[in-house]
């Protein structure tokens, strides 16, 4: 690129960088962001309002903690209309492990609905609209499903999102289940598994970026042993652990589970318990009435 | 015709000699040596002066020359730029500057590096923080992995209890916020577009605007690169060292300091080390190395390498920063990766905790 284009190419954007925004700009937009909510208060509380659009996060846990209950309720959540507090957009489920039940998708949407006709009864009284919108069937018609096989598959898709994304323009929630399920066996060249992954988290944030849409990426858990003792750590190893913007890990404490904010710029350390029910993910009752704050 | 060839050979012979000086020696009167080809070029007395008309081709040779080849500088000269040219950024954070000897030093390459969570992107807004607050110019945020948070910046200033404050608090965050920029970057091909723009810009820019970009940050370099890195080919390994070169460049050229995050990645015995490799082990001019103790809320601060100070004798104890969050233990049944220092020279002794607020820091010009 000679020198003169490059000149040129310098009109416009903040006249420093082409393409530059101002930390002020951007705090305005910020704000005006909406969340996609998890279903949990407490959960969302932690999280600033529930899980950030335009940021890549990734959630980790045992199996059997709910991450693949989590992401189907935010596949439906995403599509709560704006009228009730909503985004009203649509979502992408990346498949890897087979783990999507349609009818638990279904119960999911059910159960979002009638909480939503409870709770915002009032407002919807101005929308007659509504309730033609908020059935099951077109909640699940809104979830784009991809279901992959391999790990070449994996990478095709993502390559392929592009495109879906440019013509789909109202996604707003991209659900991978899980990203590291493929590439755990049958991957002997480590160096190369890096490699690929990084740049597969490179193309993630930047579809979070430029679409303004959030990304949660499903994580497994393998065991570490580190110092003589055996310790819980996210799969696909250190490089894999700075690819992400948050990270929350799900648990078991007790009998409850719970979910810790491992990693954010932004929010802090905490804590929230959580509860699965046939309706989907909800707020904890009894015992743990109050967040613990780190 | 053979004006022109005597010219061209002249000229051949002035590149070839180059910086040797032979060509001012070669069959000429004898004369000083010179300091670089252009004056070379000047002080020939018979040739050129008989090619009049030439001289005006000799200059825009001698003047393309010279863009090439910056002019030779002497150990005055350099050390007059350093003492009014490079001056020392404070990060904000009162141990970093005192390890660092008063902050982020203009024309050099500062990396640092630390395991996931462990306070590197914190360190980076908080710097971009105090350069925009003491009105030293522009803060210039390229972000790679969408961690840029305005809403923590703001909260930072915030919570900042300052009582000289003349300004009102919304307008010292409009002021500050409007001095950090944010770029976001997805692509190593992209990063050199983009340092190509700056220095284009930077080359064309008056000097003394007061739009100067003063800190540059690259946030995380590593990301951008472990795609590339490695393989059969060393293609990714020549990429990561021109950008290296580049950033030191610019930063050296136009009087800007460089700040770059690293991770870290598994080493022989368990232990940590910095991703990247050997490669770019001597690229940085300063590398520090955070960690974060399990389940505390403090970081810490060593000095993997330095211009100046020597890491492992530094007489000032490992220094703790505070981060913005309250104690809390976590659940035992789920355990976080063991966040182990690097075994590399850190200076152990005392532990020496700091507020959180940006404290008030002597001027940046020495």
């Amino acid at each position: 690129m000679s020198e003169t284009s490059r000149f040129r190419s310098l009109e416009g954007g903040h006249g420093a960088l082409k393409g530059a925004q101002t930390a002020w700009d951007m705090l305005s937009e910020e704000q005006m962001q909406k969340h996609i909510t998890t279903g949990c208060e407490e959960l969302d509380a932690i999280l600033g309002g529930g899980i950030h659009c335009k940021e890549v996060t990734e959630v980790g846990g045992v199996p059997g903690i709910g991450k693949t209950q989590l992401g189907i309720q935010l596949a439906v959540n995403v599509q709560i209309p704006v009228e009730c507090g909503g985004l009203g957009g649509k979502a992408i489920y990346i498949d890897t492990e087979g783990s999507f039940m349609v009818e638990r998708a279904h119960q999911i949407a059910e159960g979002c609905i009638s909480d939503l006709l409870d709770n915002t009864a009032h407002r919807l009284k101005d929308f007659p609209a509504c309730p033609e919108i908020l059935q099951p069937n077109s909640f699940l018609a809104n979830i784009f499903y991809f279901r992959i096989c391999s790990y070449t598959e994996q990478i095709a898709t993502i390559n392929y999102l592009e495109k879906f994304l440019e013509e789909q323009k109202d996604v707003k929630i991209i659900v991978v289940d899980s990203i590291t399920f493929h590439f755990r066996q049958d991957f002997d060249d480590l160096a190369l598994r890096t490699r690929v992954l990084g740049g597969m988290s490179l193309k993630l944030m930047r579809f979070a970026k430029k679409y303004s849409l959030a990304v949660v990426l499903l994580n497994q858990v393998t065991t570490k042993f580190v110092e003589g003792s055996f310790h819980l750590t996210l799969a696909l190893g250190d490089t894999w652990s700075h690819a992400c913007t948050n990270r929350i890990i799900l648990y078991w404490n007790g009998n409850d589970r719970h979910a810790y904010i491992d990693k954010s710029p932004s929010l802090r350390s905490a804590t929230a318990p959580f509860l699965i029910t046939g309706k989907g993910i909800r707020n904890a009752t009894s015992h743990c009435k109050r967040v613990r704050m780190m | 015709m053979e004006e022109r060839g005597r010219v061209a050979g002249e000229l051949e012979r002035l590149i070839d000699g180059g910086t040797q000086h032979k060509c001012a020696v070669a069959s000429q009167v004898p004369m000083p040596p010179p300091r670089n080809p252009r004056s070379a070029i000047h002080a020939k007395s018979p040739i050129t002066k008989e090619l009049g008309e030439e001289d005006v081709g000799m200059e825009e040779v001698s003047v393309a020359i010279d863009r090439r080849q910056p002019p030779w500088l002497n150990g005055v000269e350099l050390l007059e730029d350093a003492k009014w040219n490079k001056h020392a950024l404070p990060t904000g954070c009162k141990g970093i500057d005192i390890l660092l000897g008063g902050g982020l030093r203009e024309g050099q390459l500062t990396e640092i590096v630390g395991p996931s969570s462990s306070g590197k992107t914190q360190v980076c807004l908080h710097s971009a923080l105090g350069v925009a607050d003491l009105h030293l110019g522009v803060v210039l945020f390229l972000d790679t992995c969408n961690s840029f948070s305005p809403h923590r910046i703001a909260y930072m200033v915030n919570s900042q209890s300052d009582t000289l404050i003349k300004e009102g608090k919304e307008g010292r965050l409009k002021r500050i916020m409007s001095s950090i920029l944010c770029h976001s970057v997805f692509d190593i091909f992209e990063l050199l577009d983009v340092l190509h723009q700056i220095e284009c810009k930077l080359k064309h820019q008056v000097k003394s605007s007061g739009n100067r970009i003063r800190l540059l940050i690259v946030d995380s370099i590593s990301s951008l690169i472990t795609p590339i890195l490695g393989g059969k080919n060393s293609q990714g390994r020549l990429m990561m060292i021109t950008t290296g070169i580049l950033l030191k460049k610019i930063a050296n050229e136009y009087n800007l300091s460089v700040l770059v995050t690293n991770h870290m990645v598994g080493g022989e015995g368990g232990s940590l080390k910095p991703a990247l490799g050997e490669s770019w082990k001597n690229i940085p001019h300063v590398r520090l190395a955070l960690s974060r103790d399990q389940g505390s809320n403090v970081c810490n601060v060593s000095i993997l390498k330095h211009t100046i100070i020597d890491e492992s004798n530094t007489g000032i104890p490992s220094l703790i920063w505070r981060r913005h969050v309250a104690s809390h233990l976590i659940p035992t049944n789920y355990l976080p990766p063991a966040h182990v220092s690097p075994s590399c020279s850190s200076s152990s002794p005392a532990v020496y905790l700091l507020p959180s607020s940006l404290a008030s820091l002597s001027s940046p010009r020495s």
